[in-house]
């Protein structure tokens, strides 16, 4: 079946294929790379290596407001994600079974919209109609209103891939439908329940824009404390805690995986 | 988890009311840490302070709502924008004695009549910094806004120039150097401006709000539109590293926009009290020198004069002499459709 | 009362246990906020920033008003500023093809057991902070003097959305039947034909989808251009950030959304007409 020649057919990928995937992946982690290399170089300048040291590290660890703004971001993650997984979960069920025309469109437009116009209409509302002031529970909001499209079609995607005759077999045998979602359905979309909810965990955690828009003075997260960092003065504890975001996002998103590789694909 | 949550919300209020804080919303590096600590000591309090980098910052967080500043220190127009949305505490002048400390020009000003809400803390001009021994070298004129406006001067200095990032600052030095006022409102003249500094941006290294005081001090750059003590910082940087050149300030002789900033009391704040002990505190003469020791900062505070260093004191940069007053004006800010017409006219200058 | 009609009513109530806390959430602060931006555009701005009131108040302009559309459309430069972000975008979204198609490619044609392996090293930079990532080109065009560029913006906006187009892709590519290729060889076309008129014209709706899912958030950027940018790189997101966080025109930033709205609404649109019609002729 076909030829084994690189490049010769279009199956088996010749050499100047692997080349450019080589460099596509090399543009993707050289310059990640670099951030965690420096993090752990002993200057202050980003600019060249000097020597090996854990001292950023140490910095981080005893800077306050770093420290105030990751158990922010912390805490509102673990609250909106939840919400939102709850939220969510319903709408995908809601999709999937009552195929209402107008579902779709709702829970998947804040998903599709550029961020800045979810921020920019949060701020508007809260500001305006509720006279809010911005503070955890504006972010709260919006992080749960952004995550909640996401679950939905985490959760939508597994159900939509799911066997109905199952559930005709269950109705036939006598079960009630409080029965059949506690015993059948809740099982079966349970791995896609936790990647939505993993997902929306990493969402709420990286979520810079919408963030930027409602947060208000009091409040800082992650984000926004790396985003004045970079912007006042760069030094390598900038470089530390990317790092140590990086490995915390890498290892959900790995988890993620695990409980919906179909979903990573980007199909919807 | 909505109970965890909830105690940990009372547990981070409880720690909040446990001491007596007072909150400050201040610009950067503009009360030294050591006057800080003695006010502290004096009030067995402690201070938490906020940083913006300029007015429109601080008014637009207090816009999306931020609650619970004590103390804010806005320059002149802020504090007119302030008051006139009810957004500022009177001040109890029975609790200030030290208001006496303050020199009559700055007090009852246009921005606050009877001095009814703001006390003046201290002044800077936006003027020109530069690196002497190189404009020397190039035979150039440092007293005057052609040197960041004429072809002619840019040309020796393509690449070193750096501008404020700021529609009314830079509009304002335009506007002086055509001979207008900086409340200028005609758009023939804006246009004017506009143009004068279209003509001279490719001559320009970058807009720069902030890093242009290190760009001076290790000699990156060798002129600057910027803040006195921003240029007053470069120059003791450039000192204290033992750069082989000086970093020297002047206001052109033109004109110039004089900023001054006042302490002022925000409605949502919880400590009044101590506020205006806060205040008072800072108005003393030893404590009010310190602003214009450690930043340069120009000084309304009479009994700070004879506690300032004298090369400071003399240095009319920082403490502009009579003569020199009707040159300096205030920026006020304009009506809306004003403003807008401004911001418009910003954004073509910065991307033609 | 009998079964049926209990189980009919139940089947009823839990449709709308199910359908109503979601959909009523994302009315409230998802579709409410959106329609405020719309009636926002109409109103006067406020004297100090923000918004006028709607009713009439003493001295200050109120109610409603189509000036600040007269202001958009009466200079030319914010339309430049539109067109220009158009631009980035596109050129975004043709350079993200180009570097993305060999590794989709790459991907799709692995033996299955490394293919996990391969999506998953391309998703993990997508696991950093998108600032961190910024950052990254912060630290890597410093030295070679091309930061606060408009280079610097693209790559910057490339490396971000790279991902993205990466793998619809690749999900397309993978779907593709191998004996398609190996008939057209036997028929003796060259590597080259067999790519550009086989490969690449089924590989259009993967391309497709992974350029919506560029295009559109490019569009939105502020902190791109705003990291890496110089002063003269602003697009439409740094234009509304700098209305309800610089210069405070409420009514001019909730504008200036809508039409970046309707923008998205129409290239949304385009791409579900576009799709469907091939689906019609493939």
């Amino acid at each position: 079946m076909g030829g084994t020649q690189p490049g010769a057919d279009g199956m088996k990928p010749g050499g100047w294929l692997w080349a450019a995937a080589l460099g596509a992946y090399a543009f993707l982690y050289v310059p990640l790379a670099v951030v965690v290399l420096f993090s752990f170089n002993d200057s202050a300048l980003n600019a060249e290596w000097v020597g090996f040291t854990l001292n950023w590290y140490d910095k981080l660890l005893h800077d306050q407001e770093m420290l105030g703004a990751a158990s922010n971001s912390l805490l509102i993650a673990v609250i909106a994600s939840t919400i939102a997984t709850l939220l969510g979960t319903m709408a995908g069920l809601a999709m999937h079974r009552y195929r209402l025309r107008f579902m779709p469109f709702l829970v998947l437009t804040p998903v599709a919209m550029p961020e800045i116009l979810l921020g920019v209409s949060l701020l508007l509302f809260f500001r305006q109609v509720l006279d809010l002031t911005l503070g955890m529970f504006s972010i709260l909001i919006a992080h749960i209103t952004f995550s909640i499209g996401f679950v939905a079609i985490i959760v939508r995607a597994r159900l939509a891939g799911m066997d109905e005759s199952i559930f005709e077999a269950a109705r036939d045998l006598g079960a009630s439908p409080w029965q059949t979602f506690r015993r059948i359905t809740l099982p079966l979309i349970l791995p896609s329940i936790v990647a939505g909810f993993l997902m929306s965990f990493t969402l709420s955690i990286d979520d810079f824009v919408i963030t930027f828009f409602v947060a208000g003075v009091g409040v800082t997260t992650l984000p926004l404390q790396i985003y004045s960092m970079i912007k006042v003065a760069v030094t390598p504890e900038v470089n530390a805690v990317s790092t140590l975001l990086m490995l915390v996002t890498l290892s959900l998103i790995v988890l993620a995986a695990r409980f919906a590789p179909d979903v990573l694909k980007g199909e919807t | 988890m909505k109970r965890l949550y909830a105690a940990i919300l009372l547990l981070l209020s409880a720690q909040a009311l446990a001491e007596d804080t007072l909150y400050v919303y201040n610009w950067n590096n503009y009360i030294s840490a050591e006057t800080l600590q003695r006010f502290e000591a004096h009030c067995s309090c402690r201070v938490k302070q906020d940083y913006y980098s300029d007015n429109e910052e601080m008014l637009a967080k207090l816009d999306a709502g931020a609650a619970g500043y004590d103390i804010l220190v806005p320059t002149g127009n802020a504090v007119e924008a302030l008051i006139r949305r009810g957004a500022l505490r009177p001040l109890d002048k029975a609790l200030l004695p030290n208001l006496r400390n303050l020199k009559p020009e700055f007090m009852n000003a246009w921005y606050d009549p009877g001095n009814r809400y703001s006390v003046p803390y201290a002044y800077s001009i936006t003027l020109l910094g530069y690196n002497v021994e190189k404009l020397r070298e190039l035979g150039l004129p440092t007293d005057t806004w052609a040197l960041i406006f004429e072809p002619r001067y840019l040309a020796k200095l393509k690449g070193k120039v750096t501008v404020l990032n700021s529609q009314r600052e830079l509009m304002a030095a335009a506007l002086r150097y055509l001979g207008y006022g900086v409340q200028e409102k005609d758009p023939a003249k804006w246009n004017e401006a506009k143009n004068l500094i279209v003509r001279a941006k490719p001559y320009w290294a970058s807009f720069s709000n902030s890093t242009y005081i290190k760009d001076l001090a290790i000699g990156n750059i060798w002129v600057a539109h910027g803040y006195s003590n921003d240029m007053y910082r470069a120059q003791q940087d450039a000192a204290t590293a033992g750069r082989p050149f000086s970093i020297g300030f002047a206001t052109p002789r033109e004109g110039a926009v004089l900023a001054v900033d006042n302490f002022v009391l925000h409605k949502s704040g919880k400590r009044p009290d101590l506020a205006h002990q806060f205040i008072d505190f800072m108005l003393t003469g030893a404590n009010a020198a310190d602003i214009s020791n450690l930043i340069g900062a120009g000084n309304p505070n009479g009994a700070a004069t004879a506690r300032i260093r004298p090369e400071i004191a003399a240095n009319p940069a920082i403490f502009p002499p009579p003569q020199d007053m009707p040159r300096l004006e205030m920026l006020r800010d304009f009506d809306v459709q004003s403003r807008r017409i401004l911001s418009r006219l910003w954004t073509e200058i910065k991307v033609r | 009362m009998n079964k049926p009609d209990l189980e009919a009513r139940l089947a009823r109530l839990t449709r709308w246990l199910v359908s109503l806390p979601p959909t009523l959430f994302l009315v409230v602060f998802f579709v409410a906020p959106s329609l405020i931006v719309v009636l926002a555009s109409f109103r006067h701005p406020g004297e100090f920033g923000g918004l006028a009131p709607l009713l009439p108040w003493f001295g200050v302009d109120s109610g409603l008003t189509l000036e600040t559309y007269r202001f958009f459309f009466s200079d030319f430069v914010y339309l430049e500023i539109f067109l220009k972000s158009f631009g980035v975008a596109a050129l975004t979204t043709l350079l993200c093809i180009v570097i993305a198609y060999p590794l989709a490619w790459l991907i799709a044609r692995s033996p299955s057991s490394r293919r996990d392996l391969l999506v998953l090293l391309v998703i993990l930079p997508f696991a950093s902070n998108f600032l961190i990532r910024i950052y990254a080109w912060i630290l890597l065009l410093g030295p070679f003097n091309l930061l606060y560029t408009s280079f610097a913006v693209i790559a910057g906006m490339v490396y971000v959305h790279l991902p993205f187009m990466v793998l619809p892709l690749y999900t397309n590519l993978e779907k593709h039947d191998p004996a398609l290729l190996e008939a057209a060889q036997d028929l003796g076309a060259n590597a080259w034909t067999r790519f550009w008129r086989i490969t690449f014209p089924l590989s259009l709706p993967g391309i497709f989808s992974g350029s919506v899912l560029v295009f559109i958030p490019v569009l939105g950027m502020f902190a791109i251009p705003e990291l890496l940018g110089g002063t003269g790189d602003i697009l439409i997101g740094n234009l509304i950030k700098e209305q309800f966080l610089d210069n405070r025109d409420w009514p001019l930033g909730a504008m200036l959304s809508i039409m970046l709205t309707l923008a998205v609404l129409a290239l949304a649109g385009f791409s579900a007409w576009a799709g469907r019609s091939r689906g019609r002729t493939a």
